[in-house]
């Protein structure tokens, strides 16, 4: 993967708290980009490992919150997830010198992977005692003057064909196609039968071609 | 590609409800590959979010400080994965067998002058034990439970006879190397002979048609040269050519034959 | 982003993960599964017997080990016969024989993830999915022992983490709890349980007990045949204090037996 983005910030006002760390201006330790650090992590680094938490911990807490409202089992995926990295960078460093680099071969992508398998389980011991608190699945809203902005990798057809797919439409295709999940895991997750999820991706799909053709 | 604005990135870590999904959508994919923004982001989190960071960090640093470091990094993971996976422990001492009777012969060739190279009489079946036990119940320890994945049967057969070839051939280009013999007449016979054994082996299985190739040939070619004391017109140079016809010949059919076969993947 | 193809998609349309009609599996020349009927969805289902009921037996058919001697068996909406192409169903098959053999020199995580390779799991996924499995069985601090240096119950949750490696719609435990002290078995119920929550999980087991804990459906069988199904509670209200046994649950068991016998002499 590569370190930061180099085709230009359209942002440049400056982050609260944390000073933004533009390309070309890391040293140090700071140079690694998280694939080496899970690289040093395989061999051993204590440090190494304690960088890339602090690098990517918070990005990962955020989008496992968002997935799952109880901050206890956010917790809990959390510190799996991180003991799984500290013992298994070993098998991703080399998976990655091995093969060549894969559309998942990037060290955050196999943090999530890691992740996202970790959520489902916890949600399936909490299936048999106590639903797990899910987000609530929001309502489409009109998109907002800055979306306009955010052409980003999605285009703007498939960001409309989003918006009129009814919510848990939107939340089966999030797990399967955006969080990397089977439709088993999905079921598990969104809490409904897996032929259900199957039908919704269908549904999905089909929306989507029209909106795209 | 264009970076989320900071109140976009703000408004994904406080879970504002007014970022539409689409908006989520594009922040998340964004996310993923873009350090920067995982900093801005990181800069950004609620008051909860950072205590749940924290309290992590404090519990990690405990488990980690509990546990002994992983180990296993002797060796780098690639070497462990080919290691581990071609030459599964159950070839091994077949393999060593192998190369040892090699050495031995190539021994017996260098001191005893005048004998046909005894090198070149066996090295046909140089690999044939090895073939014979890829995909037996008995030889294999694991046999159970590797007979239960997808790997099963002409799979596992055919990665471990690739295995076997993988050793057997630089030996014996090794040891054909160190003599000065053809190194086309060590080879080819080995590899018809290999191919010879998996089609004889949709018919009997691979463990009697491995038993009965290597008999056929002590039989009918090693002993009659040793007691005659002469190389046999079948290892001679003239016979190069048709070697390389019939190993061509036989891996093709070879390869057309075994994909349905259920008696390669089913031993006794 | 991953790309979720057609097939992922197709409505599965199989009721039942396992499903046997009239099913026979021979144990050398011996028909050991006899003309069993069974039907088995999601969830953990203890499979009880006595000795030489064709337990084994029926789980190594089940495993595809064994090909059926007659009747008909569906595994997740695949009929196994002699001839069938099983790759698809292996890829969503756990096992753990009775008697595993390993190799010695193999690590855990060498071992675990030599099956996860085997099983065709995507590259990529591998370390993790071995981690995984290797956390859930409680064996995070030896992964990289030898198997040759583990207990026989570190061995056992050795062969149980190779058999989850995949997350398996199809999972198939033969006495998996022999060698595990007291604790660990009830780790191993817990965890069960979790499984059964989106597997089809059938147990083997002659600890009428962990039936009782971990399943949410007794099948008992005898001589080849299915005998007696239910839940545990209802297993546990066939007894009364005549019959032999500790628990309400091994009462019920052996008046089951008892009475199936009885019918058969008739």
């Amino acid at each position: 993967m590569e370190v930061g983005c180099d085709d230009g910030h359209v942002e440049s006002a400056p982050d609260r708290g944390r000073p933004v760390v533009l390309p070309g201006v890391r040293t140090g330790k700071d140079a690694a980009d998280e694939g080496e650090l899970v690289r040093r992590v395989a061999r051993g680094d204590r440090r190494a490992f304690d960088e890339f938490y602090r690098r990517t911990a918070p990005w990962l807490e955020v989008r496992l919150r968002r997935r799952c409202a109880d901050p206890d089992v956010v917790a809990e995926v959390l510190q799996e997830t991180y003991l799984a990295v500290w013992r298994a960078a070993g098998g991703f460093a080399g998976a990655r010198t091995g093969s060549g680099g894969e559309a998942r071969g990037s060290a955050v992508g196999w943090l999530w992977t890691i992740a996202a398998h970790r959520l489902v389980d916890a949600f399936r011991r909490r299936a048999r005692t106590d639903q797990v608190p899910q987000v609530q699945l929001t309502p489409s809203t009109v998109p907002a003057a800055e979306d306009e902005v955010m052409a980003a990798r999605i285009g703007q057809e498939l960001e409309q064909a989003l918006l009129v797919l009814p919510p848990e439409v939107r939340a089966a295709l999030r797990a399967t196609v955006l969080d990397g999940l089977s439709t088993r895991e999905a079921s598990v997750l969104l809490g409904v039968p897996e032929n259900t999820v199957k039908s919704r991706v269908r549904r999905a799909r089909v929306a989507l071609r029209e909106a795209l053709s | 590609m264009t970076h989320p604005s900071l109140t976009q990135i703000v408004g994904y870590a406080t879970g504002d409800p007014g970022l539409d999904e689409p908006a989520v959508w594009a922040i998340e994919v964004h996310l993923e590959g873009c350090a920067d923004c995982r900093a801005r982001l990181a800069g950004s989190t609620t008051v909860q979010s950072r205590a749940v960071v924290a309290r992590v960090a404090l519990e990690l640093d405990r488990e980690i400080a509990a546990a002994p470091a992983p180990v296993g990094r002797r060796w780098s993971w690639s070497w462990s994965v080919l290691h581990h996976r071609w030459f599964v422990g159950t070839l091994l001492p077949w393999l060593v067998m192998t190369v040892t009777v090699l050495g031995c012969a190539a021994l017996l060739g260098a001191l005893w002058v005048g004998m046909p190279s005894l090198v070149l009489l066996v090295a046909p079946l140089a690999p044939l034990p090895g073939v014979a036990v890829a995909w037996q119940r008995r030889a294999d320890p694991a046999w159970e439970l590797i007979a239960t994945t997808p790997a099963a049967g002409l799979t596992m057969l055919l990665r471990r006879t690739a295995a076997v070839l993988a050793v057997v051939v630089p030996a014996l280009a090794l040891v054909g190397a160190g003599t000065g013999l053809s190194l086309a007449l060590m080879l080819l016979p080995c590899l018809a002979f290999t191919a010879a054994t998996l089609l004889l082996g949709t018919l009997v299985g691979v463990r009697r048609a491995a038993i009965g190739v290597i008999a056929s040939w002590t039989l009918v070619v090693i002993a009659p040269s040793i007691a005659a004391t002469r190389m046999p017109v079948l290892l001679s140079a003239e016979a190069e050519r048709s070697w390389a016809v019939a190993t061509v010949v036989l891996t093709a059919v070879a390869f057309l034959r075994v994909t349905g076969s259920r008696r390669l993947s089913h031993p006794d | 982003m991953r790309a979720v193809s057609t097939a992922e998609t197709a409505t599965t349309t199989h009721p039942w993960p396992i499903h046997a009609e009239g099913l026979q599996v021979r144990a050398g020349r011996h028909l050991a599964v006899d003309g069993l009927d069974l039907a088995l969805s999601t969830g953990v289902h203890g499979l009880l017997g006595p000795n030489g009921a064709g337990k084994t037996t029926l789980i190594r058919a089940l495993a595809t080990v064994l090909a059926p001697a007659g009747g008909r068996l569906t595994l997740l909406g695949q009929v196994v016969d002699g001839r069938c192409e099983l790759r698809p169903v292996r890829r969503a098959l756990g096992y753990l024989p009775q008697h595993f053999g390993y190799y010695p020199r193999f690590t855990v995580r060498e071992f675990v993830g030599y099956m996860a390779w085997l099983k065709e799991m995507p590259k990529a996924d591998i370390p993790g999915a071995v981690q995984r499995a290797v956390d859930r069985v409680g064996l995070a601090d030896r992964a990289d022992a030898r198997l040759k240096t583990l207990s026989g119950g570190m061995l056992r949750r050795a062969g149980i983490a190779q058999a989850i490696v995949n997350d398996p719609r199809l999972l198939l435990l033969d006495e998996p709890t022999v060698g595990l002290d007291p604790e660990q078995r009830l780790d191993f119920r817990e965890m069960l349980r979790d499984l059964g929550t989106d597997s089809c999980v059938l147990v083997s087991t002659h600890l009428v007990e962990d039936v009782v804990a971990a399943c949410t459906d007794v099948v008992l069988v005898n001589a080849g045949r299915l005998v007696w199904r239910g839940t545990p509670e209802v297993l546990a209200a066939q007894g009364d204090g005549g019959h032999a046994g500790d628990s309400p649950a091994e009462r019920g068991y052996a008046a089951l037996l008892r009475q199936h016998r009885a019918e058969a002499n008739r």
